[in-house]
């Protein structure tokens, strides 16, 4: 782009958020250059400048962002949104240049809305701060990532994310009321007032996963809930992992617990050994569950008899409560694994019937044909008919190429086979992470003839293909 | 760029995790990306690696407050400051600091201080060297709010406390802040120890002008042979001693945790202690060692609107807690506060507290 255009450019720019919001500094440019995706984080490491945009943009409001999306139409340059820009799938990276639309202005709180319980809130907002505005009222949000002190709300809606306690409470896209989207052609629209209607399908849900291609979410009303009268929580052993799939299972058609976390043996042997401190083999659960005091004596009857029918060591309510202490320490540097390793969690998720199945096939796969990986798992998202398995594969460092375009090489080879594999046997491309530029390529081999309903979504609403290109496949 | 092996390892810690966001008071309130440990981190990192210039990050550097909240979040310990001074030094001394930052140290030479200010006249009865107990209120009270160091040489006065106040309320904390661990730094450091082992106790009156007397001067070799003892806590000597007669009312004070005693100092207790002594103690979000800044003077000197919006969102906590008057532990955030309170709020310190209880 030559110097006056991007000038003409910049000032339209300047003219739409206000000088001091728009932003072509170098800083600024490098801090929305990498995300939490491995490669672009590996390329940092190696010293190596990542694609960047040159704007870097912060709407206060649907407006402000109407009017970027219309000049950037406009001119048909690229717009990237970034939230927290704690995505792991390279959602938020300007792989085309052009503008970031940081949305983190777009923090407002406008309403704790007790009587119908939900938050109404800019999308920049930290999900944490939401949490803290619903706990100042005596209530809660129960939505607990790993990232929810520096992820936005906007960013969990972008790629459907998931929290700790999502068995009981769901995941964001059953936690969102009401939304405010801004469309590629800069036109401000609601979903319906409610999430359940009958009124055509569901608008939120169109846009809830979309990654930014489809649109820019500005506003949602996002639900509340009660505190439990109580949080118990049960560690327990599994000698395996099939009787722990066929004892959650039956659990789930009786209660819901809020938090199910199974770890497979080399999981329970590492992570779970180093934070928690259980030193046993076996496959590690734990459960929490809450609520209602005397509903809560009631589950916990029905869990500890129906565990016990498939042979789990009863371990008390420790392991439980210092895993739930320590529930985000396991992603603090140190505790994490980190560069010079090359690591990716494919995060799968199938039916009960195909998922233990998935998890063997995927383990095979990526420990024969790369013999320096280890796969690991657990199971932390559990539904009436099936689960979701947040699998790894890590390679240490001496097998890591420092070439960074040879690393980026290895790296896809193993994601292709990885969730090919999953695909191969029933799988999905992911549970919660989303898809970004990372896995673009694996939605056509999911969806086969079925994505030309996004591919036709997109073309209408996005004719230049401005939004977030190379994301989501689209 | 010359930095320690413990920086970088802090630096390449920090270049990928976000987990402090929630916590940053200049993040939160400008909403910006680059305001976060991470950026900063990665910024270095780049540096480190030849991949940009020392002068790229520099005016970054400088927006942080360096309260530790970061720091106090992290649970694995990374303390993101280390190496936030450290670049400071590296900045000043490659000569790539922003503009603003070299107009405040050229009013630092010129004058003896960053905000260029005379002190203000109405102290002049209160200098003296006469009592073997000094007061020592630091540059930011005696700049730029008087009437605290009034206060609470009054409160010391009505407890049959007479102290000295030195010309000399340098500790060079504000070369630490806007240079690092320089030489000048500690030059300020070394003539203010050398002033305050005149007396055989010295009341610091600034939290933060304490945590660097007693963390930093210890590191840097600087010793200060008088006994030093925070602000509150002779206070609340004096009132448990009986020498400092206040009434218990049914009053609410929320107390503003100031960083330094909450986190580096480890003490959220004192302030709490002297509510209770005169009130009832309210409290609002993010209290103790998680408290959130509420103002810092040297950053309002360049960056005044962030500082302003800091204080609002701390307003903001008290606004959704009713909390109606809270109670500072240090200049910095008095000036702040009492700048933005919103209609039917007020802020006071902690001498004006005691002082309307007696």
């Amino acid at each position: 782009m030559n110097e006056f255009l991007f000038t003409q450019i910049l000032t339209e720019l300047e003219d739409a958020v206000g000088r001091e919001n728009c932003s072509v500094k170098e800083i600024d440019k490098v801090t929305h250059s990498a995300d939490f995706f491995w490669l672009s984080r590996m390329w940092v490491d190696r010293g190596v400048r990542m694609p960047e945009a040159d704007f870097i943009v912060a709407p206060k409001d649907a407006q402000e962002t109407s009017k970027v999306l219309k000049i950037a139409n406009y001119y048909k340059i690229p717009v990237t949104t970034w939230g927290g820009g704690a995505g792991s799938q390279g959602g938020a990276l300007p792989v085309c240049g052009g503008i970031i639309l940081d949305t983190k202005r777009m923090n407002k709180i406008y309403e704790v809305n007790t009587e119908s319980m939900y938050i109404e809130c800019g999308t920049g907002a930290i999900y944490k701060h939401i949490e803290w505005a619903a706990n100042e009222k005596g209530y809660a949000t129960m939505h607990y990532p790993s990232s929810l002190t520096c992820s936005t709300v906007g960013g969990f809606l972008a790629h459907r994310g998931i929290g700790v306690v999502s068995n009981k409470y769901g995941k964001i896209d059953d936690m969102v009321l009401q939304m405010e989207v801004v469309l590629p052609n800069g036109d401000i629209i609601n979903t319906s007032a409610t999430p359940k209607h009958a009124a055509g399908p569901d608008l939120n849900q169109i846009f809830i996963g979309s990654e930014g291609t489809l649109g820019i979410i500005t506003k949602a009303q996002i639900r509340i809930y009660e505190q439990p009268e109580v949080r118990r929580f049960r560690g327990f052993l599994f000698k395996d992992m099939t009787s722990a799939f066929k004892a959650s299972k039956e659990v789930l058609q009786k209660f819901k617990p809020s938090v199910m976390r199974l770890y497979d043996d080399a999981e329970t042997a590492s992570l779970i050994k180093k934070i928690v401190g259980v030193a046993k083999p076996g496959a590690f659960m734990n459960i929490a569950y809450e609520g209602v005091k005397e509903l809560v004596d009631v589950e916990e009857k029905i869990l500890l008899e129906t565990f016990a029918k498939y042979g789990a060591e009863d371990l008390g309510s420790e392991y439980g409560e210092k895993w739930w202490n320590e529930k985000i320490t396991f992603f603090y540097p140190g505790h994490m694994m980190d560069i010079p390793q090359m690591f990716g969690t494919m995060d799968t998720i199938a039916p009960y019937d195909k998922i233990e199945k998935i998890y063997w096939a995927m383990k095979n796969a990526i420990e024969t044909k790369y013999p320096y990986a280890k796969f690991i798992a657990h199971f932390s998202h559990w539904y009436e008919w099936g689960c979701m398995m947040y699998d790894r594969f890590i390679i240490d460092g001496e097998h890591v190429p420092q070439d960074p375009v040879e690393a980026m090489r290895l790296h896809n080879e193993i994601w292709t086979l990885g969730i090919r594999t999953a695909l191969e046997n029933g799988g999905v491309v992911n549970d919660h992470h989303g898809v970004g530029i990372k896995l673009g390529r694996m939605m056509k081999e999911q969806y086969g003839p079925a994505m030309q309903v996004f591919e036709g979504i997109k073309k209408f609403l996005d004719p230049n293909g401005i939004m977030n290109p190379f994301k989501l496949g689209l | 760029m010359n930095i320690t092996e413990k920086s970088k390892n802090i630096i390449d810690n920090c270049r990928f995790c976000w987990m402090c966001r929630h916590v940053c008071p200049i993040g939160n309130a400008t909403g910006l990306e680059r305001n976060t440990a991470r950026a900063r981190a990665m910024g270095a990192s780049l540096v480190v690696r030849n991949a940009t210039e020392l002068k790229e990050i520099a005016e970054n550097i400088y927006e942080c407050t360096l309260c530790g909240a970061c720091t106090n979040n992290c649970m694995t310990g990374f303390d993101p400051k280390v190496f936030i001074q450290e670049l400071k030094t590296e900045i000043v001394l490659n000569g790539v600091a922003p503009t603003y930052i070299m107009d405040l140290l050229e009013k630092y030479t010129a004058m003896g201080n960053v905000f260029g200010k005379t002190a203000c006249a109405c102290l002049d009865d209160l200098y003296n060297t006469d009592s073997e107990t000094a007061l020592f209120v630091g540059q930011d009270a005696l700049y730029k709010s008087p009437e605290s160091v009034k206060n609470a040489v009054a409160l010391l006065n009505k407890a049959g406390v007479s102290v000295s106040l030195d010309k000399n309320q340098d500790s060079g904390a504000a070369l630490w802040f806007l240079t690092g661990k320089t030489q000048e730094t500690q030059n300020a450091a070394k003539a203010c120890a050398e002033m305050l082992n005149q007396y055989k106790t010295v009341i610091v009156y600034d939290p933060v002008d304490l945590k660097l007397m007693l963390h930093e001067y210890k590191e840097w070799g600087i010793e200060i042979t008088a006994k030093v003892v925070g602000f509150n806590e002779y206070l609340l000597a004096l009132i448990e001693n009986g020498k400092l007669a206040v009434k218990k009312t049914a009053n609410e004070y929320t107390l503003q945790d100031n960083y330094a005693y909450a986190r580096e100092l480890d003490d959220s207790e004192t302030g709490r202690k002297l509510i209770e002594k005169v009130g009832v103690n309210k409290e609002m979000l993010l209290i103790g060692k998680e408290a959130n800044l509420a103002g810092q003077l040297i950053m309002a000197e360049y960056m005044p609107d962030v500082i302003v919006q800091v204080a609002k969102d701390r307003w903001q906590n008290a606004i959704n807690m009713d909390c109606k008057t809270m109670v500072t532990e240090n200049p910095a955030e008095y000036v702040a506060l009492k700048a933005t309170a919103p209609d039917g709020y007020r802020v006071i310190s902690v001498e004006e507290m005691l002082l309307e209880n007696m």
